[in-house]
């Protein structure tokens, strides 16, 4: 027992207490770092090459992790709830076949900072109007994680580069708002050549006092040009005792970085009814 | 249940750089009143000497500090039940985004179409057959999904302006599949996605 513990040693011997202690179920530490998440934008001129930097800074105390940079095409449904990611040049509009990163792949140690090099070379040959990728940092799996039967996660995060070259055109509809149970969704289409940041506001106003009821914001979405140029920009509705059930003449107001803002107002039959067992609020 | 009636639609256009103008001109002309009143008195002021001044600007870059779980586990006991995880945290703090309006939306994916089996071509469950809860998120707004290894499927959307949002309840379900013939090790990897593109 004495020869045993003298070639275990004393870190040995601490290592098997931990082992007895930790049952092999136990769940891993989670993973936790910092990123930056500024979208790259660009106004850019035919030729030009500009250069941006992506940090990810992994938190004191996490093992030693990798992690995988790529540039890839990006698009999110209608609905806004699915995000689809896809190879380079997917999409006409994609800045991702002359976007370069470096470095690709590396092994960040705990509190250490992982910075990727941006660089965008727009050609020389290219049509007016916006393009856009997605900046895609993602941590590598650990092959020896995985026990019993489970789920083993990595963390992902993606940031957008968007290009626009002039002339770009800013253009906008209104095609329809309407309400569900405890949310007011506008669905909007792109009629420009570029992506849109859009946010705004849904105004409710009683059809019977005339007077304005409830106003809620949109927060920022972006809509694209591909592959639809539809999407919903959604709200949620303030309480019932703020916004009863009733008939409301129901105006909208987004920003879309153009000139003028646009609007729409139609009258709305609003119904409210308890959340569903899906919704957390 | 959604009662949208639509009766009537009318585009309006809001002349905002208008309205801006207006308030720059208004302001323009005061200044101009301002000068000629005390264009007959007129008095010595000190400026500051502006060679002797350092002006200091911090850019601050859109980040987040993000927590989630390294993995859940399934204690599969009865293939023919659904399996619940424990709750699973995921916490996303020191939040800074370019604008009050903008949001930091969570989703996951999974990598393949079916768990990895302990023995290959063993039956298995598919991603599809993992669910989540809309748990109760602090400052986000969660949604119930099934897992996709298509598209990342939305989790949460943090609130507008949120510093953090976070959950302490986030249950992943494994469903019931009898079909299973193999114990061991099925294992499945799914990305957690952290989304800010914006244009």
């Amino acid at each position: 027992m004495i020869s045993a513990f003298s070639s275990l040693g004393i870190g040995g011997w601490l290592a098997l207490a931990a082992m007895i202690v930790t049952p092999a179920s136990q769940t891993p530490r989670p993973m936790s770092f910092s990123a930056t998440l500024t979208s790259i934008k660009i106004n850019a001129r035919p030729g030009q090459v500009v250069t941006r930097q992506f940090q990810l800074t992994l938190d004191p105390g996490q093992p030693r992790t990798h992690f995988k940079a790529k540039v890839e095409d990006w698009w999110r449904s209608q609905d806004g709830l699915q995000s689809h990611y896809a190879a380079p040049g997917t999409l006409q509009r994609s800045c991702a076949p002359w976007t370069s990163l470096n470095p690709v792949e590396s092994a960040v140690g705990p509190g250490e900072t992982l910075s990727i090099r941006v660089s965008v070379n727009v050609p020389r040959e290219l049509a007016p109007g916006g393009y856009w990728c997605a900046l895609t940092v993602d941590q590598v799996p650990d092959p020896l994680a995985a026990q019993g039967v489970g789920v083993q996660f990595v963390a992902s995060v993606s940031t957008g580069v968007f290009v626009y070259v002039d002339p770009v055109e800013r253009q906008a509809t209104i095609l329809g708002l309407r309400t569900d149970s405890d949310r007011a969704i506008v669905t909007v289409r792109n009629r420009g050549n570029a992506p849109l940041g859009i946010e705004g506001r849904v105004e409710f106003v009683s059809i019977a006092s005339g007077k304005s009821v409830a106003t809620i914001q949109i927060p920022r979405g972006t809509l694209l040009t591909e592959p639809s140029v539809d999407g919903d920009f959604a709200a949620a509705l303030p309480a019932a005792p703020a916004l009863p059930s009733g008939k409301y003449l129901v105006r909208a107001i987004l920003d879309i970085g153009a000139a003028q803002d646009i609007g729409a107002e139609q009258e709305l039959i609003v119904t409210r009814t308890p959340p569903p067992n899906g919704s957390s609020r | 249940m959604s009662l949208g009636l639509l009766t009537r639609s009318k585009e309006i256009r809001m002349h905002r750089p208008f309205a801006r103008i207006s308030a720059l001109a208004s302001f323009s002309i005061f200044l101009v009143a301002a000068s000629a009143g005390v264009a007959g008195a007129q008095t010595t002021v000190t400026l500051p000497d502006t060679s002797q001044t350092t002006l200091l600007t911090a850019t601050v870059s859109e980040q987040a500090r993000i927590v989630v779980p390294a993995s859940v586990s399934f204690n599969v006991s009865n293939i023919a039940n659904s399996t619940a995880a424990s709750a699973a945290t995921v916490t996303i703090d020191r939040i800074v985004l370019a604008s009050a309006t903008k949001q930091l939306r969570i989703s996951v994916q999974a990598a393949a179409g079916s768990f990895t089996p302990p023995a290959v071509g063993a039956t298995t469950w598919s991603a599809s057959d993992v669910t989540w809860n809309a748990a109760g998120w602090t400052r986000a707004t969660g949604v119930s999904g099934v897992m996709s290894a298509v598209s990342f499927t939305q989790v949460a959307t943090c609130d507008p302006g949120a510093a953090d949002c976070s959950t302490t309840d986030l249950i992943f379900t494994l469903g019931a599949k009898p079909t299973v013939n193999r114990s061991g090790s099925h294992t499945l990897v799914v990305t957690w996605k952290f989304e800010s593109i914006g244009s």
